[in-house]
């Protein structure tokens, strides 16, 4: 593409010049890189009009006055440069390439390719090299940190679990904030299907094998998007895979070997043990025992007249001893080739990924085949990509237990006291550990879970194009494609029955004659299929209108047709233990279906008027006709614009150190249309929810449907995102410095948002078009080129991101809408405040300023929540730092998060069992809140008296007992600071590359999530996990779920 | 690209009608048959579910055990705005949003028997929402989005609305026309016996005039006068879910609640008011509730006592629950003794002692116990007014514990039975059956008389009265 412009800039500089000559300068041009002439470079004489430009062997030759003292040279890809004219009638030039000079071509909206000089608004590439130094499973692992406004995070430490992408923040309070992913111009299906808050298989989008990637074009702003109309408004990821070229047959191969353990786990107080109310109790789950003495003393069940012992002390390093290190496996060979008619490209990937439990219980396989072709014939061109990809992905419950029916790793792992060896009881049918005679009733051994329950997702995928094209004239053309994204997935989750035998330790022989519950087991067997289709037929258009202006742009229309279905079948309570077949029980199987159906069709245009090639304006406008929406109500429309001014091209900075200047403005319009199903009031089955359990229909053999608890409506529309995007990009020093900033304000409105509405009107929730959301903020990428040499080159990136998002107006009588909760906390969306603030009870104080307690001592909690802060950031800052010497080059990034809070469950846990840090105020002697008051019934206050006491500190930090101080301990600073990436890598000399008779190979180390600072205050868990999905309700926080992972590797690139 | 636009233009408008859903029938194929049973299902669900938990605490069958934790703002009357929001919820969107949608499809097609059913079983549940909460909408409530804000209606009048709405479905032709044999079935209670649904009527209307002895004197005089001046027949069984599937997601929802889906199955542990008036009184019943005839009780709310404090607190005995249990509205027992206490109250006392005495019988027959097992001293019925109604109301609390435990709860605010005890039940001087304050309550020495209007309604409608503290009496309270 790059030649392809220049050749068009050839004609296009084509000048004459009049003015009389004194001599004729003549010389050549070369690229820096492969020393090969350079043909249509600009020349020209500083400050006078005209100039000529390099033939095709990169020779110039032109016509100086007197007068003339310094030539120009510039071209599209090339920096620009200025030689002083002296005696000397030949000048040689050799110039640097520069990526980020005028004539980098992007992948913009609908696959259009541009020059990024011509857009009025950011955007970001990412290359392949950049998406796979650190050889990950999936598409973003190695994007974290490295672009403005891109939020990446890994929720799960668990393999192929989701990954949560957010451009510029969260907007839509209840709706999605998913960015669309587009691949080779077609919408890839990005759902989480299959998965809930104990179970994450993952997003669709992580099925794209990074190896198979060219390019990522990342599209944040409404103009940029427009295109895309109701689907746009989250920002746009349009992925560019690889495809053949000319040439013969070239194989590139690659192979990665990574070693993955726990990046962080929980820091515990490491004074007292086992025990409750301060009391040493050998059956108990908790740390409220005595201090550490160091004593040896039996413990668990006494069994068969034997018992186990151990020092009581603290282990060291017990949950990190606990787990394991695993393997991620990550292979890939690409072969293509073609002539210049034909091209074809193969590729074949695999992944194998074991996470840092023991077994391969919680595991990751992956298999993506990719074919793809190209053809011309005359006029006549076509193209096509298929691909397939089989994964596998074995998860490990997280998050709560399943009351009754099976417990949680992550539940019971916790809740193992400080001085029992969690290792140890990996042996869990050992007579100690096992069902009967595990050390509590109060919780299950956590190997139990990952041997005896468990799930498995496997799906298989079929998405591709096909592409026809032909070229009407030379400045029109036609273009159809077709896409296609199948998934067929089928899902298991079980768990063992099993209880204590009668009698027992667990079943009340215990000390505190406590029983476990039995747990009586289940299967549930899911199949999940998610389609979509989508066609588009386009006209594109590029002509020169006259010397001073050109046009192109776009006509075309666009149909989609996307779905799933979800079948789901379980029954509890095996009747056969470990056998896990749906017929397995004497319960019958209960079974919900649910489909989802919707189609959109759009239509659009584009153009971009230039002007002198420094001055761009794009129109685009689209217009939307949505399924979802109510059928008299369904069509919207959706324009931008945007404009490009490079003033450097304009005006003349030659005497500054300012290399280049562009400025962008733009405004876009998108938009947001809802779920299917939300205009026709409905009933559903009944099933009374009874709190926990429910009371589901059938009953007796009678069917019962309930009015849907959801009021439709059929007078709503789309949501709308209006957003003007300002931006500048300057580079000083020829290109060494450069910085890009963006300012955006966006306005999220008429938001559709099922408000809840008091359940007396006879329903729970109602569909409204009410509700904004305004987000402002400012991204900043500096590039810093400290050093380039032949040998050295030395590159630092910066990025800076503030957002700020503030809701703008909620429905009429709603001053809040809760986006999620655990116990009395809550995650909302409050008129005024930032998207997203969490609230909970905390103390009250008296007119005088103390805290008030009740007649126990413990502090009155507030009756109205209160704010703990908002779950966004005040920054985010990135350093990737990329250094070369000759052949070695290493790079890093650093991701700095800092701000904003989060609701740890796992906090929630070690407070209950006096495992988390915060609980040893006082050394857990007996303490009267400090500086506290009692309020007396005339209403007046006395100073208090009555100490919290030793067998009642526990009391103090649960939230069931004391709620006043309880979220304080539970809602944690969200900052952070990772060492996100590092690499080392080598190209091997020609001399030994040429032995095994390949083009090139290289190899490299690397790490990922190598180290982890969590703020002071966060002792618990990393603040990006969360098991409550991945999209706004997730930045709530996380309920008991798996630490992230950290991962060592080397891999080998070989091409042929 | 011109057949696109065609395609656009024309094949649109019906391409894109899709949108109905695939999963859930439209609102307009539903019919009573299938509203019914589901409403019928979510007033069980809750009354017999959490509702059930909550009156059993307060009215101290049962207490939070010292080794768990899921009930102790339940058992310290620390209830919030936070709390019990699932049953509010439920039983206004689930429960009564389907009971009004059925009636008025029955009436549309003039289905008298789905009518009273459906009205009969409204009442009743929204008798149970305003004896909690004192307050709730009625009037402007169940208008769907034709009043999304609506007001709250004293207690009073929505009693008055809601006898004046069974009255009109008492006087339709209900009987003339059987329920099919598929209809039967739709009735949990009674199997379609229509009989039985006027007993039931009537009982109801019984109890809610009972209610309003202490507000309203006069006009619930005047409604039970009308009551035996009309003949009415009470029940003479018990309405309710007799039983259930026992499966998972079809058992007695206080079982499926507390029982299958905690972890923790030993929450509820005997209270030791109530374990020492049935041990003091020699009541077989002790069996029936607590699986042992010498249960190791807590006292009320003790839940933060050591193991060195209270050492027997380990083996407390669990409250006895199977998956099969019944749910009871209004049982037999409880009608008997609305009678025993309506001619006490009205017609000096005529017939009241048989109806006494079936009454304490008919408990006895509820859990499975033969009537001469009854303690003699149980039948005996004799003294001052106060001294008859606190041997009736007495043995009515002995009779709901589990079945329907929030009735004790609110007779005893009515009626001040059991009486409250002035020591803990720890005391020496403690006498057995007495309510004691519980151990950490935190309403300074005040027993909990209502629930505080939930946060899904004061969130949501601006119409909701200002919060009243927990230990504020109900309208009918005395």
């Amino acid at each position: 593409m790059k030649k392809l412009l220049q050749s068009l800039f050839i004609v296009l500089f084509f000048a004459v010049n009049a003015m009389a000559q004194d001599r004729t300068i003549t010389g050549t041009v070369t690229s820096a890189d492969d020393k090969l002439p350079i043909p249509g470079v600009s020349v020209k004489i500083q400050g006078a009009a005209g100039g000529t430009s390099t033939d095709s062997n990169g020779k110039f030759s032109i016509k100086v006055s007197s007068s003339a003292k310094v030539l120009e040279f510039s071209s599209i890809g090339f920096a620009a440069q200025t030689r002083p004219i002296s005696s000397s009638n030949v000048i040689n030039v050799v110039l640097n390439t520069d990526s980020k000079a005028l004539g980098e071509v992007v992948v913009t909206a609908l696959g259009v390719n541009k020059a990024t000089k011509t857009l009025g608004y950011s955007q970001s590439t990412l290359k392949s090299a950049e998406v796979n130094a650190s050889a990950p499973a999936s598409l973003f692992g190695g994007l974290q940190g490295k672009v403005a406004g891109v939020n990446i995070s890994n929720t799960s430490g668990a393999p192929g679990g989701s990954t949560k992408v957010i451009l510029r923040g969260y907007s839509s309070i209840t709706g999605s904030n998913q960015p669309l992913y587009v691949v080779d111009g077609v919408p890839l299906d990005n759902s989480t299907a299959g998965s809930d808050n104990n179970y994450d298989f993952g997003n669709n989008a992580n099925d794209i094998d990074p190896n198979n990637i060219e390019s990522i074009s990342i599209l944040k702003g409404s103009a940029a998007t427009a295109l895309y109309g109701s689907r746009g408004s989250n920002g746009v990821l349009i992925v560019t895979t690889k495809k053949g070229a000319a040439g013969k047959l070239k194989v590139d191969l690659s192979t990665a070997t990574t070693l993955t353990n726990v990046a962080s786990v929980y820091k515990l107080q490491d004074q007292f043990g086992q025990g409750w109310d301060g009391t040493y109790i050998p059956s108990e789950n908790g740390n409220w025992g005595p201090k550490y003495d160091g004593q040896l003393r039996p413990w668990g069940a006494i069994v068969d007249n034997s018992q186990l012992l151990k020092p009581y002390s603290f282990i060291k390093n017990n949950v990190r001893d606990a787990l394991t290190t695993g393997i991620e496996l990550n292979n890939n060979i690409a072969l293509s080739g073609g002539n210049e008619n034909s091209t074809a490209y193969f590729s074949y990937g695999n992944i194998y990924s074991n996470g840092y439990l023991p077994s391969d219980n919680d595991s990751y396989k992956r298999n993506n085949f990719t074919l793809k072709g190209s053809t011309k014939y005359g006029k006549f061109s076509a193209d096509a990509s298929l691909n397939y990809v089989g994964k596998t992905t074995k998860f490990i419950n997280q998050g709560g237990a399943n009351s009754g029916i099976g417990s949680s790793f992550y539940e019971d792992i916790l809740q193992i006291p400080g001085d029992i060896p969690i290792k140890d009881l990996q042996d869990y049918k050992n007579k100690f550990f096992n069902v009967d005679n595990y050390f509590t009733p109060y919780a299950e051994n956590p190997y139990y879970s990952i041997y005896e329950n468990g799930s498995r997702y496997k799906s298989d995928r079929v998405y591709g194009n096909i592409n026809l094209n032909y070229k009407a004239t030379g400045w029109l053309s036609f273009q159809f494609q077709q896409g296609a994204d199948i998934d067929n997935a089928i899902s298991k989750i079980w768990h063992n029955k099993n209880a204590p035998s009668p009698g027992s330790y667990n079943a009340g022989g215990n000390i505190e004659g406590s029983s476990r519950a039995a747990d009586a087991g289940d299967v549930i067997d899911g199949s999940v299929k998610t389609f979509e289709y989508d066609s588009k037929l386009n006209a594109l258009f590029n002509k020169e209108l006259n010397s001073h202006f050109d046009l192109d742009g776009l006509i075309g229309v666009n149909y989609n047709d996307r779905g799933s279905r979800v079948l789901t079948t379980g029954i509890e309570d095996l009747a056969i233990p470990g056998f896990y077949q749906i017929n397995n029980s004497a319960n019958k199987p209960t079974s919900t279906s649910a489909e989802s159906h919707r189609r959109l069709f759009g239509a659009y245009a584009s153009a971009t008027f230039g002007y002198n090639k420094y001055l761009y304006l794009t129109v685009t406008g689209r217009n939307d006709w949505s399924s979802t929406l109510p059928q008299d109500n369904n069509s919207y429309f959706y324009p931008a614009s945007s404009l490009a001014f490079i003033a450097s091209q304009a005006i003349d900075f030659s005497k500054t150190p300012i290399s280049f200047l562009k400025i962008r403005a733009s405004y876009g319009e998108t938009g947001s249309d809802t779920d299917p199903y939300r205009v026709f009031n409905s009933a559903t089955r009944t099933s009374v929810p009874l709190g926990f359990g429910t009371l589901t229909f059938p009953i007796f053999g009678v069917p019962g449907y309930s009015i849907s608890n959801q009021l439709n409506s059929n007078n709503f529309k789309p949501e709308r995102v209006k957003e003007v995007e300002l931006g500048a990009e300057i580079r000083f020093l020829q290109d060494r410095i450069g910085i890009d900033a963006t300012y955006y304000n966006k306005l999220r409105k008429d938001q559709i948002i099922p408000l809840p509405i008091d359940p007396s009107t006879g329903y729970s929730s109602y569909i409204v078009n009410f509700g904004s959301v305004r987000n402002k903020g400012v991204e900043l990428a500096v590039n810093i080129k400290p050093i380039k040499t032949t040998d050295i080159d030395w590159n630092l990136n910066y990025t800076f991101t503030k957002e700020n998002s503030k809701v703008t107006e909620l429905p009429a009588g709603l001053d809040k809408v809760v986006l999620n909760t655990a116990y009395d906390a809550q995650f909302v969306a409050r008129v005024g405040q930032p998207l997203g603030i969490i609230e909970a009870p905390t103390r009250t104080y008296s007119p005088s300023g103390q805290v008030i307690v009740d007649a126990n001592g413990y502090p009155v909690y507030s009756s109205e929540n209160v704010s703990f802060g908002s779950t966004v950031p005040d920054f985010v800052m990135g350093l990737a730092n990329q250094f070369r010497y000759k052949d070695f080059s290493l790079s890093f990034t650093l991701d700095w998060h800092k701000g904003g809070v989060f609701y740890s469950g796992t906090a929630d846990l070690l407070n209950f069992v006096g495992a988390d840090a915060k609980t040893t105020y006082n050394d857990r002697r007996p303490f009267i809140v400090p500086n506290s008051v009692q309020k007396l019934a005339n209403g007046t206050y006395v100073e208090n008296t009555t100490p919290i006491t030793e067998a009642n500190t526990d009391d103090f930090y649960y939230h069931t007992s004391n709620k006043a101080d309880a979220y304080a301990n539970r809602i944690l600073d969200r900052s952070f600071l990772k060492l996100r990436e590092a690499t080392l890598s080598y190209n091997l000399p020609k001399s030994i590359v040429g032995k095994i008779g390949a083009q090139r190979a290289s190899v490299s180390v690397f790490g990922r999530n190598l180290v982890t600072w969590l703020a002071k205050n966060n002792n618990t868990i990393d603040p990006e996990v969360s098991n409550f999905g991945n999209d706004l309700g997730s930045e709530f926080g996380e309920f008991r779920t798996a630490p992230p992972v950290r991962f060592f590797g080397a891999s080998l690139k070989v091409s042929f | 690209m011109f057949s696109a636009v065609v395609f656009l233009a024309f094949g649109c408008k019906k391409t894109l009608d899709i949108n109905i859903s695939p999963n859930n029938p439209l609102i307009e194929t539903t019919t009573p048959e299938v509203l019914f049973p589901s409403a019928v299902a979510s007033t069980a669900g809750r009354v017999g579910g959490d509702l059930t938990i909550l009156g059993g605490i307060w009215s101290q069958y049962y207490t939070q055990a010292n080794a768990s934790n899921q009930y102790k703002t339940i058992d310290s009357y620390a209830l919030t705005r936070n709390d019990f929001n699932g049953s509010y919820n439920e039983l206004f969107s689930g429960a009564l949003a389907d009971y009004q949608l059925a009636i008025k499809l029955a009436q549309a097609k003039s289905d008298w028997r789905y009518n009273l059913m459906a009205t009969v079983m409204k009442a009743y549940t929204y008798q149970v929402l305003v004896d909690l909460y004192d307050q709730v909408p009625y009037t402007e409530a169940l208008k769907g989005v034709d009043n999304l804000q609506p007001k709250f209606d004293d207690g009073y009048t929505i009693y008055v609305g809601l006898l004046a709405e069974i009255d009109a479905a008492l006087a339709k032709d209900y009987t003339s026309i059987a329920l099919s044999s598929d209809q039967k079935k739709t009735d949990f209670l009674f199997g379609g016996d229509m009989s039985l649904w006027t007993k039931f009527a009537n009982t109801l209307k019984l109890k809610m005039y009972l209610r309003m002895v202490n507000a309203k004197p006069a006009e619930a005089q005047a409604g039970i006068t009308k009551l035996y001046t009309d003949g009415a027949n009470f029940l003479t069984t018990n309405a309710g879910l007799a039983t259930f599937d026992g499966t998972p997601d079809n058992s007695n929802p206080f079982y499926e609640y507390n029982i299958r889906r905690l972890n923790t199955t030993t929450n509820l542990r005997a209270s030791k008011t109530f374990t020492s008036w049935l041990t003091t009184n020699n009541d077989p019943r002790v069996n029936y509730y607590f699986g042992t005839a010498n249960p190791t009780p807590m006292n009320q709310g003790d839940y933060t006592a050591t193991a060195t404090q209270q050492p027997t607190y380990a083996s407390a005995t669990v409250f006895a629950q199977t998956a099969k249990d019944p749910v009871w509205f209004i049982s037999a027992a409880e009608s008997y003794l609305m009678q025993a206490e309506a001619l006490e109250r009205y017609y000096g006392g005529t017939g009241a002692l048989a109806m006494y005495q079936n009454g304490v019988r008919a408990a006895f027959t509820q859990v499975g116990l033969a009537t001469t097992s009854v303690p003699a001293a149980y039948l005996l019925y004799s003294g001052t007014f106060d001294q008859k109604l606190e041997k009736i109301i007495v043995q009515k609390w002995a009779s709901f514990a589990g079945s329907h435990s929030l009735e004790g709860f609110f007779e005893q605010e009515r009626t001040g039975y059991p009486k409250t005890s002035t020591v803990y039940s720890t005391d020496a001087s403690y006498i057995p059956g007495q309510w004691v304050y519980s151990k950490n309550g935190v309403t300074a020495g005040l027993f909990p008389k209502r629930l505080v209007y939930p946060a899904s309604s004061r969130d949501r409608n601006s119409n909701t009265p200002a919060e009243v503290p927990i230990t504020t009496k109900v309208w009918w309270g005395k």
